[in-house]
């Protein structure tokens, strides 16, 4: 995978420290399946984290947390060895049957784990008509802040002109688009602030499907409208 | 009484470092209690600091420390001291739970076991980082810059902040929250540099 467009550095540290938003960091970790580089840059955000850790201030423990902590493990450790002991003979068979019986994935972890449980690939996702040529799938909510959503975008449909209110994100999954800022590919991340208004063009016989994360749910409800009179272009 | 903070230096070299990697390592190989001692000393009044800043109680702080350090307990087989230094997987656990009691959720992250993931086979990634010598420089790097960008990278871990409130708190145009940081990283990154 020839990966060209990768989110900003930013949102990367955002997602190292812990700090975005469900829906970005879901869009996030799915991209970083898919992009070792990214991997390696957050690797060195969380090492970040680390020597902040390091260099902050501390606070004492309490006297007896060791003691406590200690105790804790030890009565954790007695009923897990009982467990252990009852389960074994049945994990064996459960591993022994997902080996054999589970189907490749073709959706990374991340976003299969959010996905309804017979979606193997991005062909069974229920996907609803949103536009003509335009169909989309919300996932289940998760948190209140953001919303994150699948759209699948028929060959030569443009996705008219709109700016962005707060920050959005777009996954290409499948196919390519094209619009101010480049050519998008499947594992490419558009990061958009506020101030970008663009125009994305589905441009190849393919159709494209991405995922779409954003902090701010009102923006695609303008949009909508401008949809529903779509030109086609190429 | 807890709840006093003070500055107590961490790991100044990389054989300190390297021993903090040790004792998880003593702790997955052997359940070695002297060495979770150790770890305990050192992390979790660390881990305690991070937790207040996001809870704001230090009762709260001190119960999800311990939480954590039992966490670093339970997880120990899973540190892999050529992916990440002790520094920077303490503070990941560290994160994690922040998130899943904060905010009622799991943090989510890639899955090493992935059957889509995808594995850079170029050359250069063979190359081997050591992760302890790389946690020091990061330290130091960080140590070094300018009181300024140093508080807006330490208020992006350890605050639960947008930049936009970063600058509210700092008194700062939202610009330069950004231009700051932006700085910070750009140093930090160039201070790795010579050694990768």
């Amino acid at each position: 995978m020839n990966i060209k467009h990768h989110p900003t550095d930013q949102t990367l540290m955002d997602y190292a420290s812990g700090k975005l938003s469900q829906a970005m960091e879901l869009l996030v970790a799915t991209h970083m399946t898919l992009c070792p580089k990214c991997r390696e840059k957050v690797a060195e955000f969380e090492a970040l984290g680390g020597a902040a850790l390091e260099t902050a201030n501390v606070m004492s423990m309490d006297a007896h947390a060791l003691d406590h902590v200690m105790a804790m493990i030890e009565r954790e450790t007695a009923n897990e060895n009982v467990v252990f002991r009852e389960m074994s003979s049945t994990r064996r068979v459960a591993v022994g049957e997902s080996i054999t019986g589970s189907a490749i994935p073709s959706v990374p972890r991340p976003l299969a784990d959010l996905l309804p449980d017979n979606v193997l690939s991005l062909e069974d996702i229920p996907w609803k008509s949103l536009a003509p040529g335009v169909k989309h799938y919300q996932l289940k909510s998760i948190e209140s802040k953001g919303t994150v959503r699948l759209m699948k975008i028929a060959p030569g449909v443009s996705i008219p002109d709109h700016g962005h209110h707060g920050h959005e994100m777009t996954l290409l999954l499948k196919g390519s688009y094209i619009d101010e800022i480049g050519r998008f590919r499947a594992g490419d991340v558009a990061d958009l602030g506020n101030d970008v208004d663009h125009q994305p063009i589905a441009d190849t016989a393919e159709e494209c499907i991405c995922l779409i994360a954003t902090d701010a749910p009102m923006k695609f409800n303008r949009l909508l409208p401008k949809l529903l009179q779509p030109f086609i272009g190429i | 009484m807890s709840g006093t903070t003070r500055t107590r230096p961490g790991p100044a070299d990389p054989a300190e470092a390297k021993r903090c990697a040790s004792w998880i390592v003593a702790v997955a190989a052997t359940q070695d209690r002297e060495a979770f001692a150790q770890l305990f000393a050192h992390f979790a009044p660390r881990v305690k600091a991070y937790m207040f800043r996001f809870g704001g109680n230090s009762e709260n702080a001190e119960e999800l420390a311990q939480e954590a350090m039992m966490q670093v307990w339970r997880k120990a087989h899973l540190f892999d001291p050529q992916k990440a230094a002790a520094s920077t997987w303490i503070f990941t656990i560290a994160r994690n739970l922040r998130i899943d009691r904060f905010r009622q959720r799991k943090h989510i992250e890639v899955d090493d076991s992935d059957p889509t993931l995808i594995i850079d086979d170029s050359p250069l990634a063979d190359e081997i980082v050591d992760r302890d010598e790389h946690a020091v420089l990061v330290k130091s790097a960080m140590e070094e810059l300018p009181a300024d960008q140093k508080v807006v990278v330490e208020l992006s871990f350890f605050e639960d902040l947008s930049h936009s409130e970063i600058a509210e708190q700092l008194d700062i145009p939202l610009g330069t929250v950004k231009s700051r940081l932006r700085l910070a990283l750009t140093k930090l990154r160039g201070g790795l540099e010579g050694v990768a």
